[in-house]
């Protein structure tokens, strides 16, 4: 196997270069804190630049399954700025205070459910020697700081002072926790495949094939299971019962106005691609490129693709997946939700677990 | 045996009047006695009460009420009056037929008359606070200026009794109790079909009782005929139900023409007929699309848009609107068909019938529509009669309602047509009846559209139509069941009365019956599939 | 164990069920989009129907006459009160006193499109037009006078 152009596009020597770098003018606390800094900033920066793309292609996408255009007035003909004004226009919006909810609650709910959202996103593998959060627990830290956001919505939803708000976070809060099971399931049975918990790790070791093909039909359809349950843990349609329109206005926010409003909005977004960012690592080896085993050529020239081109063309591959999914079906009810987890996906999932253990154990992945 | 001669026998004081329509005028005192042996009559009961019409004839406030047996489609009116007009005192026949309780409610809101025994006689249009009962005929106009405040919502509904010396005892039913988690859905509400509000009381996510609260709309298209020209009552039909302006106007049409006694061209019957059919299209796919809509699917609800588009267009070419299209004209039809006509409605039976399986495949086959509808909000036959749910809600439950197949109006006599029956009740089967009234639909037409005879699309009439004495009524098959025209003529050129009946008053009620013990979201679908349309409520 | 053969059915059928959707969905994401352009189309696909009913319009011909007599018989008409008709007595070359035509005020606000006006009109001095674009930003604008400047009635 040559790896030769994965290291040359590896980051790790510009990393070293510039910690050294900094070191040599001040001393290491502070160029490590100087670091961080411009890590979050440039973390905070992508968050939302994604958020915006992420929108916009949802818009197209949709209206591209519903017989439509989508956006295509502001900024030339394929509507790239419609996005962007209507950011503008949430920033330049009220944030409104109810009289009568939980100040202190009320105005804490939205920043916990974004900073789930950035700690999980903070620990994507975007390249190799570029990870921000690379820990040896990686994915458990993933599967509990993903969790944060559901306290979030059920303090906004509780805070709000609001029925509909509050049936709303209470829809979510029993999803989430359920669907939170069968993620966990199947991410255990992928650390099974790739003997290692961290998330470097679990991409290093798919440089001789990606896990869906490794682990075949056991992974293939624990793939499938993911994308379901993280569709659930992202609020998204056909699980988007929370923020039920046609139930209920818009669920847990309904009461929540300006940035407020809008740090729920990108939360969503964002948990999308982080679903799919981690189907994508989990699955489909991250920013590994596709190799074929016995054709060396193809192989070298998918080596000269950077791995962040990797990385993102299968994540927004996965997102595309799953707006495939939202805006063909409807909405199930919160029982049948339910229902759903514990008498099929669950079953399911825990089958595939024994499954893969069962494999591994006989040598049967490859 | 002659209905005539049954009631005669029941209670032999009854006279009738033959002018328009039969009319059995009962005294008040044996009223309930001849009801009741109507109902349970059990040869023919008379079991579907087709509306209650508030009266007031100068002298006597009363009311009208429309019955119909279910087994032979017999049809016979009644008419009791009471000439106390401070305190007009009609027993209610709400226990008989379910519907009645919600349409005396109405006549209350109008007319002020009480109707002892109804368990909950509150206003049903018109503000709690309201001063004066607005359709008599000595109600001052003025006595309600605009009111700026919000009205509180009264949870406790007034019920009359008759004392034992005939006095009127006012009693209280408890709507919701203080420590009901009672929610508000609507007027503004996304899936509300237009500005219906309900109240509703929940236990965790399951629904124990829906109050509609209806009115927001409420224009006063009844009281407004009263000063209209015949001519000019027909363009406020369109607004009555807006997905079925051609079927709402085709009724006061005919109201008109048959008292009247005016006679159209068999050219103008069948384009009638044809429009009729694609305005039920038309009203089919947007339900369709709503549904979904309602369930949270967005994609299916552009197929129907797509298709529906159409529909417009070849509206819009003959009639010259798409929504609101002032076809009908008394005498014929606005305009004859556009050249294109023909052509482009065969285009479109083509396309819809290749095109339908999208709509199977991507809705109505899908566990999740399956699993979300079936067996949910379930209404039995007899519940159905007993509300008076006609059209396709009725028809989901086993009712054989059809006003097209059991009183032909049009050229509904001349083309071949099933009745879409099914039997299971729920919200499946009540989506199931539309979708395949769509290709019903489409056979009538394809009957009709190659056949259309040559002629006068319209009769000259007099420029002042005037009608003779007397009281008419008309009914048809709109998209979402029985709608009725009522006309009192006193001779003038604009009506005595001119009463619609809704097809979708009586569904409204049945919500609460349908929804107890479903969760929100079915109520949401349970709304959809009874296909609501408010102006058609609140009139 | 019926039960659980119904379990593993419904579960596949269920599967199946969704697969069909998705695929006639995916379907369509590849078919030419249905939506026109407004306003771009203004001058190219745009077709409004000659019957659609957008404003009232009284025709004036080349000449700047009308047909109307002033008559009165469409304000009658009118459910809505939306037509203002106002005239004088004019003495003609014939010595004869004629009802003429001064100010003929339409409410394009409060019109309802029933064309009742137009059906009344024994000279067809009026008709709908199907000129859709009449939004305006004040109220004022949609009063309309719709004879024109200086015309006069169509000597026959």
């Amino acid at each position: 196997m040559n790896n030769s152009f994965l290291d040359y596009y590896s980051l790790q020597p510009v990393t070293s270069w510039i910690h050294d770098a900094l070191c040599s003018v001040m001393p290491e606390a502070l160029a490590i804190f100087l670091e961080c800094v411009v890590i979050g900033v440039v973390l905070v920066a992508l968050y939302a630049v994604l958020a915006i793309i992420l929108i916009y292609m949802e818009r197209k996408v949709c209206a591209a399954f519903q017989c439509r255009i989508g956006p295509n007035r502001v900024g030339g003909k394929g509507g790239l700025m419609q996005v962007p004004a209507d950011v503008l226009k949430i920033l330049t919006k009220e944030i409104i205070r109810l009289k009568n909810s939980d100040h202190l609650l009320y105005d804490l709910a939205p920043y916990l459910v974004i900073l789930a959202s950035i700690l999980t996103f903070s620990c994507l593998p975007w390249n190799k020697g570029a990870q921000v959060l690379d820990m040896n627990i990686g994915i458990l830290f993933v599967l509990a700081a993903s969790s944060i956001g559901v306290v979030g919505i059920l303090l906004a939803g509780w805070a709000s002072n609001n029925k509909y708000t509050m049936i709303g976070a209470v829809r979510s809060g029993a999803m989430i926790i359920s669907y939170e099971l069968s993620m966990g399931i199947i991410v255990l049975a992928m650390v099974v495949l790739s003997e290692t918990t961290s998330l470097s790790g679990i991409v290093e070791g798919q440089a001789n094939g990606w896990n869906i093909f490794k682990g075949h039909i056991a992974a293939i359809l624990a793939f499938v299971v993911f994308l379901i349950a993280g569709n659930a843990e992202a609020n998204r349609g056909p699980f988007d019962l929370a923020e039920a329109e046609q139930e209920l206005l818009a669920g847990y926010h309904t009461e929540y106005s300006g940035l407020h409003f809008g740090f729920f909005y990108l939360a969503e977004y964002l948990n999308l691609f982080i679903t799919a960012g981690f189907a994508s690592t989990l699955f489909l080896g991250g920013w590994m490129p596709l190799h074929v085993a016995g054709l060396d050529a193809f192989n070298n020239v998918m080596d000269y693709i950077p791995g962040f081109v990797w990385f993102f063309g299968k994540t927004f591959f996965v997102v595309w997946l799953l707006m495939w999914i939202k805006w063909t079906f409807v909405r199930l009810r919160i029982d049948q939700v339910l229902t759903f987890e514990w008498k099929y996906l669950m079953p399911t999932s825990l089958l595939l677990l024994v499954l893969m253990v069962v494999l591994k154990v006989s040598g049967l992945v490859f | 045996m002659d209905i005539k001669d049954k009631i005669l026998k029941i209670v032999p004081e009854v006279t009738f009047t033959e002018q328009g329509d039969t009319v059995a005028v009962v005294p008040l005192a044996s009223f309930r006695k001849l009801a009741e042996a109507l109902r349970h009559d059990p040869e023919d009961a008379m079991d579907f009460m087709r509306d209650i019409v508030g009266m007031d004839w100068g002298e006597t406030l009363g009311a009208l009420y429309y019955l119909e047996s279910t087994t032979s489609n017999r049809r016979i009116t009644l008419r009791t009056e009471t000439d106390n007009r401070e305190n007009p005192v009609i027993p209610s026949v709400c226990d008989l037929w379910a519907t009645a309780q919600i349409k005396e409610r109405e006549a209350h809101d109008f007319f002020g008359i009480i109707f002892t025994g109804n368990p909950d006689l509150r206003r049903l249009f018109l503000r709690e606070d309201w001063v004066g009962y607005p359709f008599r005929k000595d109600y001052d106009m003025k006595s309600n200026p605009l009111n700026m405040t919000n009205e509180e919502d009264d949870d406790v509904a007034p019920t009359y009794e008759l004392g034992s010396k005939g006095e009127l005892i006012c009693g209280k039913n408890v709507v919701f109790a203080p420590e009901e988690f009672v929610i508000n859905m609507g007027p503004q509400h996304p899936s509300t079909h237009g500005a219906l509000r309900m109240r509703i009381s929940l236990d965790g996510e399951t629904v124990k009782r829906v109050d509609p609260v209806c009115g927001y709309i409420h224009r006063g298209i009844e009281k407004m005929n009263e000063s209209l020209t015949y001519p000019q009552t027909l363009a406020l039909t369109d607004r009555l139900d807006y997905l079925s302006a051609h079927q709402s106007r085709h009724a006061l049409c005919m109201c008109i023409e048959k008292a009247a006694g005016i006679e159209i061209s068999e050219r103008a019957k069948y384009i009638r007929t044809i429009m009729d059919e694609l305005q039920r299209i038309d009203s089919h796919l947007l339900y369709f699309s709503c549904l979904v809509l309602d369930m949270g699917g967005f994609t299916p609800f552009f197929y129907g848009f797509r298709e529906r588009e159409m529909v417009l267009d070849i509206f819009e070419e003959t009639t010259g609107g798409r929504l609101i299209q002032n076809y009908n004209m008394i005498g014929g039809v606005q305009a004859d068909l556009h050249p294109d006509f023909q052509k482009k409605v065969k285009a479109f039976i083509k396309h819809m019938r290749g095109i339908v399986h999208e709509y199977h495949e991507i809705f109505t086959g899908n566990v999740i529509v399956t699993s979300r509808m079936k067996g949910v909000g379930v209404l039995s036959r007899e519940d159905v009669i007993s509300y008076g749910a006609t059209g396709g809600t009725g028809r989901a439950s086993g009712w054989s309602n059809d006003v097209r197949k059991h009183h032909p109006y049009g050229v509904y006599d001349k083309v071949e047509f099933k009745e879409i029956l099914r039997t299971e009740g729920d919200s499946f089967a009540r989506y199931m009846v539309r979708m395949d009234e769509i290709m019903e639909s489409l056979h009538i037409i394809e009957q009709l559209i190659d056949n259309i005879p040559e002629g006068e699309y319209r009769v000259k009439t007099k420029p002042i139509i005037r009608v003779p004495e007397g009281i008419y009524s008309q009914s048809v098959e709109t998209s979402r069941g029985e709608f009725d025209v009522i006309l009192e003529s006193h001779g003038d050129k604009s009506p005595y009365r001119l009463h619609y009946r809704s097809a979708c008053l009586p569904l409204v009620h049945t919500l609460d019956k349908a929804c107890r013990g479903w969760k929100i979201a079915d109520l949401i679908v349970i709304g959809a599939s009874i296909d609501l349309v408010i102006p058609d409520i609140d009139r | 164990m019926s039960k659980f053969s119904n379990y593993i059915n419904g579960y596949f059928s269920g599967l199946k069920t969704l697969l069909i959707g998705m695929r006639t969905s995916i379907r369509v994401y590849f078919r030419k989009n249905v939506t026109e352009q407004y306003p771009e189309n203004r001058h190219t696909t745009l077709h409004i129907p000659e019957r659609h009913r957008g404003t009232l319009v009284m025709p004036h011909d080349e000449n700047n006459q009308h047909r109307c007599v002033a008559c009165g018989l469409c304000q009658m008409a009118c459910p809505n009160g939306t037509i203002k008709v106002t005239s004088e007595m004019v003495e003609g070359e014939d010595g004869k006193k004629r009802k003429v035509l001064v100010n003929y005020e339409y409410d394009l606000g409060s019109c309802m499109f029933c064309e009742l006006c137009v059906n009344a009109c024994p000279h067809d001095a009026i008709r709908f037009s199907n000129d859709f674009e009449n939004a305006v930003f004040q109220r004022e604008k949609l009063l309309q006078k719709l004879n024109h400047e200086g015309s006069s009635v169509v000597k026959k």
